[in-house]
């Protein structure tokens, strides 16, 4: 395992990582605190049911009000995959084009490392920052009990898990991005593109028929997007963001191969 | 059977539109210091990163340490040591750190000669690199190049920012290395100081090989300044007919020539215009690489 490259690359985004992982605590922990105050307040679920399209572009559905719905209103289908692909696109489009463009990756490309080594470590420095959210997230869920919130933790792990591979998988289309043409700018852009398409995708389908039809596009869909934090995440779902995950890591290795380094 | 350590063939690199390297063949023999010359943009950083496999050139081959660089594997390197000329280290690391993390990276130990090259080049380990000065930054660029004693060294500009006084300890490495019967692929502007380390030259310009033999060889046909100054009006056009002189600034009273070949012929025709001081510089390569150069005196 490529430790070195690994604990070198975390360690460069370290204050990215902590600075993200205590913001998305707090905010978590503020969410979780107040949930008695509306527990109880139907007429929160009463103003998603009248106005389904807005609650829709937020990632709404369903009852806003049980421990599911709420965490899942206001962590879940938004802000937490969001965060946690702030850290992994930005890391994947740095990771490469980023290292290139900053001469350090020519130093790494010129130790005895094969190139499909330094991948497999930037893929799992991917995954350890994809990690981040959710792992926080899910902690501060545990004290959901003390603020009478008492989610379904076998689906919440399962969300957690699936957000981690979804995070991933945008982070490493940046990678793929970055390791075909070089370019970090590139390589934040396609996939904040690729990451604001899935998620529109997936927010709107049940509002618009259009988006409806082509809603297995989304990997957030695979996700959160769903009812998956009540129902659960299913082995397809997991599969499939497993799969793409392992199919964008397979291409950047060729991709990198082909690589002009600087 | 010795592997000769740099074996390039034909290489070519384009890219796109933009020019890049056409047709480098080069050979560098083991226990040589082998200097790697050329203005800016020359090519001489594509040819570098072409031999240890950061590009994949268009055309031709190459062999170092006997693998091919484009051939993807990276075994080769663990025998090179590299400072690229433009050397940027991760800027919140210290110099401790950054030595500690690319020694792991070529599963490698701590080593006695390792704590030799921190204290001859005096590198700076315990603070960020961020707040280091360029010369400190080489510094460690260096120990990181030589510290696992690489069969090959390829070191692009490793004179850059260092005073006096370093500059004579890295020739003293050099010759340590070279005669340990490592290898050095030297890239430098400094025209002294690769006249005064290296065995073998080779002058690139727009991409393609104008000048590869060795430094006493190239000595031997560069051209030989001569100043003189006389106390009558002369004419000096004379001498210009001398086979290989060729005249640079001429008044009545002061003349300045050079001249290839044999000396004799051109002592004659200068006796003739009585001169009342003569002034002959040894034979340089400045006046070579200039010519060669295009007028410039500057490597990239």
């Amino acid at each position: 395992m490529p430790t070195d490259l690994i604990r070198l690359d975390l360690r460069l985004r370290r204050r990215m990582l902590i600075g993200t992982a205590v913001g998305a605590a707090a905010y978590l922990l503020l969410v979780v605190a107040v949930y008695p105050t509306f527990k109880h307040d139907t007429a929160f679920d009463d103003m998603i049911a009248s106005n389904p399209a807005a609650a829709a572009a937020f990632g709404i559905t369903g009852s806003i009000t049980s421990p599911e719905g709420w965490l899942s209103a206001n962590m879940y289908a938004n802000f937490g995959p969001l965060l946690a692909l702030m850290l992994t696109i930005g890391y994947g489009s740095a990771a490469i084009a980023g290292q290139d463009r900053d001469g350090l990756l020519g130093l790494l490309a010129t130790l005895p490392v094969p190139r499909t080594r330094i991948v497999a470590g930037k893929a799992l420095s991917l995954l350890v920052a994809a990690l981040v959210v959710p792992v926080v997230s899910y902690a501060v869920c545990l004290t959901g009990p003390h603020f009478e919130l008492t989610p379904r933790w076998g689906p919440l792990l399962g969300v957690s898990v699936a957000v981690t591979l979804l995070a991933f998988d945008l982070g490493a289309i940046a990678l793929l991005v970055g390791a075909t043409s070089g370019s970090r700018g590139a390589a934040m852009g396609a996939a904040g593109a690729v990451a604001a398409c899935a998620y529109l995708i997936s927010s709107l389908s049940p509002v618009v028929e259009a988006v409806h039809r082509v809603r297995w596009l989304s990997p957030f869909l695979w996700a959160v997007g769903d009812g998956q934090l009540t129902r659960g995440v299913t082995g397809t779902e997991l599969g499939a963001l497993a799969g793409l995950g392992i199919a964008l890591i397979g291409a950047t290795v060729l991709a990198f191969r082909g690589l002009d380094i600087q | 059977m010795t592997v000769q350590p740099i074996v390039a063939e034909g290489l070519t690199k384009t890219f796109g539109h933009d020019r890049g390297i056409s047709d480098v063949s080069l050979v560098v023999e083991p226990g040589q210091v082998f200097g790697f010359l050329g203005p800016n943009g020359a090519g001489k950083s594509t040819t570098i990163r072409c031999l240890l496999g950061l590009y994949r050139p268009s055309r031709g081959q190459a062999r170092v340490l006997g693998q091919d660089p484009a051939a993807g594997q990276a075994g080769f390197l663990a025998d090179v040591g590299y400072l690229p000329g433009e050397l940027r280290l991760p800027d919140r690391l210290t110099g401790a750190d950054v030595l500690g993390t690319f020694r792991r990276m070529r599963r490698g130990h701590h080593t006695a000669y390792e704590d030799e090259l921190v204290e001859r080049l005096r590198a700076e380990l315990t603070r960020p690199v961020a707040s280091l000065s360029k010369g400190n930054k080489q510094k460690l660029g260096l120990v990181l190049a030589f510290m696992h004693r690489p069969r090959l060294l390829v070191l692009d500009e490793p004179t850059s920012g260092l005073d006096p006084l370093l500059q004579d300890e890295f020739a003293s490495l050099l010759r340590e290395t070279t005669a340990d019967g490592r290898t050095v692929l030297l890239s430098s502007h400094d025209l002294d100081e690769v006249q005064r380390v290296v065995q073998r030259v080779a002058i690139i310009r727009s991409g393609r090989i104008v000048i590869d033999d060795t430094v006493a060889s190239l000595r031997a046909s560069a051209p030989r300044t001569i100043e003189l100054t006389f106390d009558h009006d002369v004419d000096a056009r004379p001498l210009a007919s001398v086979p290989g002189v060729t005249l640079h600034v001429t008044t009545a009273r002061h003349v300045t020539l050079t001249h290839t070949g044999a000396a004799a012929p051109v002592l004659t025709a200068i006796a003739q215009l009585q001169p009342d001081t003569i002034t002959a510089r040894p034979a340089d390569l400045e006046e070579l690489f200039l010519r060669l150069y295009g007028g410039t005196t500057h490597a990239d």
